[in-house]
C-alpha cells in the first residue's frame, strides 16, 4: 500500500537510445519502449473476470452498452445441467457472458441450443490467435436467437499442435463460409467440413495470414505477380523492393 | 511523300487518325472499390463525359481501348486485370485511378498488388482517395493529350534505314523492341 508511486518521467530519456535505431525502422515498426520505463495510465473500462454472484447485475448498470439480449442466465444453467463437465468456464466482460465449450462437443451444443432453446441464427464465427503456447487459438461462435432476440457467445479453444475443431456446417449450414474463412486466415481445421477450401488467398499460398506470426507486408515471393508482358513468367512479387523497404531477414534471429 | 522528316501519311493522316482516336476512347471500367463510385460519376450527366468522347463503357476488353483500374488491386485479382489488359486491342492507354491503384495507398498489407504499375504499364495516375470526377475527366484529358502528340499511322509506314517491320502480329524497331 506504501509504495510510491512510479516516476512519471523515467530516469533515462529517449536520447539515450541509439540513433541509428531511430533511423532505421519502418513506418509498420511498434514503437521502442523500454518495458522497465513503462508509465502506463490507461486502462480499459472493463476487465475480463470471471462472472460472480451480482456481477452480471453490476456490469449492466454501470456499463450503458451493456445490452439485454446478452444476458441468458437461465440458457447458460440449461447448458451446464445438459452438459455438465463439457461446458467449461463462463465468462462476463462488459455485460456478455461468454461460455467456453470443450470442442469435442462444440456441434451438439449449437444442436441443443438451436433445436431445444431456439438459437435458430449462427451470426458470426472468429478466430483469436492468443500466440501462447498452450490452447493458442480460440474460435468463437455468436449464436442469435432471432424470436426472443438473445444473443450468446461460445468459445472453443484449440492447441497450436493439432488446431482441428469439429464443424457446425451440419446445424448451421450458413457455417460453411465463416469456416472456410477461419481456415484461410487462421489455419483452423475444421472436422466434417464439407468443402474445406481456401476463400480469400490464392489456393496454392502456403501461409494463413491472421496468424500473429506472419508480417503485416507478406513474406516475399509468396505471391506472384502476373507478368509485365504478354508471354513473359510470373514475376514473383516486387513491391518491397520497389519502394525501398527490402524485408528483414525472416530466417535469422537478428531479424 | 513518304520521307523522314514528316510526309503526308506521318502529318495528315497521323493527325486525322489521332483525333478520332482521341475523341473516341472507349474506356473499359475496371472497378474494383470505391473508387468506382466516381467513376460512375464521371460517365454519368452530371459531369458528362461525352462531351469528351468517352461516354460508351465497355464491358468487354475487346471493344475498349482505355481501362480505368479503379481501386485498390488483390494480387489474386492481378492476374484478372493482366489477363483482361491482354485482351484489349493496341492501340490502348490505361489509368490508375485513386492512391491505391497508383501505390497501394492505406493498405499496405500483405494481399494488395503495392501499385498497378507493378505488371500493366500505366499512362496517366490519378492522387485521391477516392479522386472527383473532375481528376478523372482532367486523366481522360491527358490520355487525349497524349494521343494527339504521339505518331499513330506513321511510326508504322515510315521509311527510314532501319524501318520497322511486322514480327508475329507485332510492329517492332530495328532493335526489336515494340513501337
Amino acid at each position: 500500500m506504501s509504495e510510491t508511486p512510479p516516476d512519471p518521467i523515467p530516469a533515462t530519456s529517449v536520447v539515450a537510445q541509439p540513433i541509428s535505431d531511430a533511423l532505421v525502422g519502418g513506418p509498420d515498426d511498434a514503437p521502442f519502449r523500454d518495458p522497465a520505463e513503462q508509465t502506463q495510465t490507461l486502462n480499459f473500462h472493463f476487465s475480463p473476470r470471471t462472472a460472480l454472484a451480482g456481477e452480471m447485475e453490476r456490469l449492466q448498470n454501470e456499463n450503458p452498452h451493456a445490452k439485454a439480449s446478452w444476458v441468458v442466465p437461465k440458457v447458460i444453467a440449461a447448458l451446464k445441467e445438459k452438459f455438465g463437465d463439457t461446458i467449461g468456464e463462463v465468462v462476463g466482460y462488459a455485460g456478455e457472458t461468454t461460455v467456453f465449450v470443450d470442442r469435442a462437443a462444440i456441434a451438439e451444443v449449437c444442436l441443443f441450443l438451436r433445436d431445444e432453446v431456439g438459437f435458430d441464427y449462427l451470426a458470426d464465427i472468429g478466430t483469436i490467435d492468443l500466440f501462447t503456447e498452450d490452447d493458442r487459438f480460440e474460435v468463437f461462435y455468436t449464436l442469435c436467437s432471432l424470436e426472443a432476440t438473445k444473443r450468446i457467445p461460445l468459445k472453443v479453444r484449440a492447441a497450436a499442435a493439432d488446431p482441428t475443431v469439429p464443424t457446425v456446417t451440419k446445424v448451421y449450414p450458413g457455417a460453411n463460409g465463416h469456416e472456410r474463412e477461419a481456415w484461410d486466415m487462421m489455419g483452423i481445421r475444421f472436422d466434417g467440413h464439407p468443402d474445406l477450401r481456401r476463400i480469400y488467398m490464392p489456393e496454392d499460398f502456403a501461409y494463413h495470414p491472421a496468424r500473429k506470426e506472419f508480417p503485416t507486408l507478406g513474406i516475399p515471393g509468396s505471391l506472384p505477380l502476373p507478368a509485365n508482358h504478354p508471354d513473359g513468367e510470373l514475376q514473383s512479387d516486387p513491391f518491397p523492393r520497389a519502394h525501398g523497404q527490402i524485408p528483414k531477414d525472416l530466417a535469422s534471429d537478428a531479424g | 511523300m513518304f520521307s523522314e522528316e514528316g510526309g503526308f501519311l506521318t502529318t495528315t493522316v497521323d493527325s486525322v487518325v489521332n483525333w478520332a482516336r482521341s475523341n473516341s476512347l472507349m474506356p473499359m471500367p475496371m472497378g474494383l472499390a470505391c473508387c468506382a463510385i466516381e467513376m460512375m460519376g464521371f460517365a454519368g450527366p452530371k459531369y458528362d463525359v461525352a462531351r469528351f468522347g468517352s461516354e460508351a463503357m465497355r464491358f468487354s476488353p475487346r471493344q475498349a481501348d482505355l481501362m480505368i483500374v479503379a481501386g485498390w488491386c488483390s494480387h489474386k485479382m492481378a492476374h484478372t486485370v493482366r489477363r483482361i489488359w491482354d485482351q484489349m486491342a493496341e492501340p490502348k492507354w490505361c489509368i490508375a485511378q485513386g492512391a491505391c491503384a497508383s501505390t497501394g495507398g492505406m493498405h499496405r498489407v500483405y494481399g494488395v498488388v503495392q501499385g498497378i504499375d507493378n505488371f500493366v504499364p500505366v499512362d496517366v495516375y490519378i492522387p485521391g482517395c477516392p479522386p472527383r470526377p473532375e481528376a478523372i475527366i482532367h486523366a481522360l484529358m491527358d490520355i487525349q493529350e497524349k494521343i494527339r502528340v504521339t505518331e499513330s499511322v506513321g511510326k508504322d509506314v515510315r521509311f527510314t534505314a532501319a524501318p520497322n517491320q511486322l514480327v508475329d502480329g507485332r510492329m517492332l524497331n530495328a532493335a526489336g523492341q515494340p513501337v
